[in-house]
């Protein structure tokens, strides 16, 4: 269950002020304390926020990435990358 | 004895604080919480109880209740940093609210609890607009809305008839107005967001026949079609209506004065009053 881990940590960059500049500077350091998956850890860094939404990652809790601008995103790329996800009618993703 | 005196259903978009401060007291955001404003001080208030739907900001995934009452005598607020939102203290009623929960408890509800706690935007940004001063006790009556399974919209509107004897029940004098916070439909973060925005409206459709149900008094055929999949279609925090459901309950099968809809934000600004 370490998507737990990631969703926490998404709530942690609101929260945790030390966090979220160590974020915004170098996310890969900031992490590696962390205990995620090398998958999760990835795509975090990459800020490839529709694999970790396909993982279970909270969409709302994941708009803090964009808002406070950590892992390369903004609220343009967020928007375009969530976006390419495909859901079902009730915002399921699908394969 | 303590009575309800009214009912107001509200939004709680965590940009709007920053849209009015920076658009003016003339912009449609202002207008529609200053309308409810006035309606709110006409009611002349003792204490607010107001359902809610936290963004896992009280709550976490760690430790979630599908219902919850804050109990204490004042709680922090905001928890989140929604834009141009200043720090409140916000006065409660711990005595009714533990009440309340202990009569919910006797009616069969299983309602968690929270004390020393704070709240996010959700709450904070009703107040900020309704009652600036913070001169009024708030007791946060917490629904989970957002992260399914979702509770059933009968049972939502049960407990707030439950919610509604408790109040009743409790020997001040105080006039209690019930609010419901949150949107019919929207999608925040998710993929149903709109192109370039942190949101959208994934159901106008559900957010137009939740205003007309509500107008037409038809209670019974909104939470008939308040199914789980209704809610979800309508956006990752579409089951906000139950917040709104809730109050319905508490305040009785009642015509609203008016249901003033923002139809680009999928919600509405209702107010109903009798006394």
């Amino acid at each position: 269950m370490s998507i737990f881990a990631v969703n926490y940590l998404c709530r942690e960059v609101l929260r945790d002020h030390a966090f979220r500049a160590a974020m915004k500077a170098d996310p890969a350091k900031a992490l590696a304390p962390l205990d995620l998956t090398g998958e999760e850890r990835s795509a975090l860094i990459a800020g490839d926020v529709g694999t970790l939404f396909r993982m279970g990652a909270n969409g709302f809790l994941m708009g803090y990435l964009a808002r406070f601008e950590v892992c390369g995103l903004n609220v343009e790329t967020y928007n375009q990358r969530m976006r390419a996800v495909k859901v079902d009618e009730i915002g399921r993703p699908v394969s | 004895m303590a009575r309800i005196v009214a009912g107001f259903g509200v939004p709680h978009t965590p940009i709007f604080p920053h849209f009015v401060k920076r658009d003016g007291p003339d912009c449609e955001i202002a207008r529609l919480f200053g309308a409810q404003q006035q309606e709110l001080a006409a009611t002349r208030p003792d204490l607010i109880v107001m359902f809610d739907t936290d963004h896992l900001n009280t709550f976490f995934l760690n430790d979630l209740p599908i219902f919850a009452v804050g109990i204490d005598d004042s709680f922090k607020a905001p928890n989140d940093e929604p834009r141009d939102v200043p720090n409140y203290t916000v006065k409660s009623h711990a005595g009714l609210a533990a009440h309340i929960r202990a009569a919910a408890i006797g009616a069969g509800y299983d309602v968690g609890m929270t004390q020393n706690y704070s709240v996010d935007h959700s709450i904070t940004v009703p107040l900020h607009f309704l009652t600036p001063q913070m001169q009024l006790p708030v007791i946060p009556f917490f629904i989970s809305g957002h992260l399914p399974p979702l509770p059933k919209a009968e049972r939502c509107h049960a407990l707030g008839q439950a919610v509604a004897r408790a109040i009743e029940s409790w020997p001040e004098n105080l006039r209690v107005v019930v609010i419901g916070s949150g949107s019919f439909s929207l999608e925040v973060g998710g993929p149903r967001m709109a192109p370039g925005r942190s949101d959208g409206v994934p159901d106008p459709d559900w957010a137009a026949r939740v205003i007309k149900l509500m107008e037409q008094q038809q209670i019974d055929a909104l939470i008939a079609q308040s199914t789980e999949h209704q809610m979800l279609k309508a956006g990752n925090v579409g089951g906000e209506i139950l917040n709104w459901i809730a109050m319905l309950g508490a305040i009785g099968d009642r015509k609203p004065n008016y249901v003033a809809p923002q139809m680009q934000n999928g919600h509405a600004y209702g107010v109903w009053r009798w006394n």
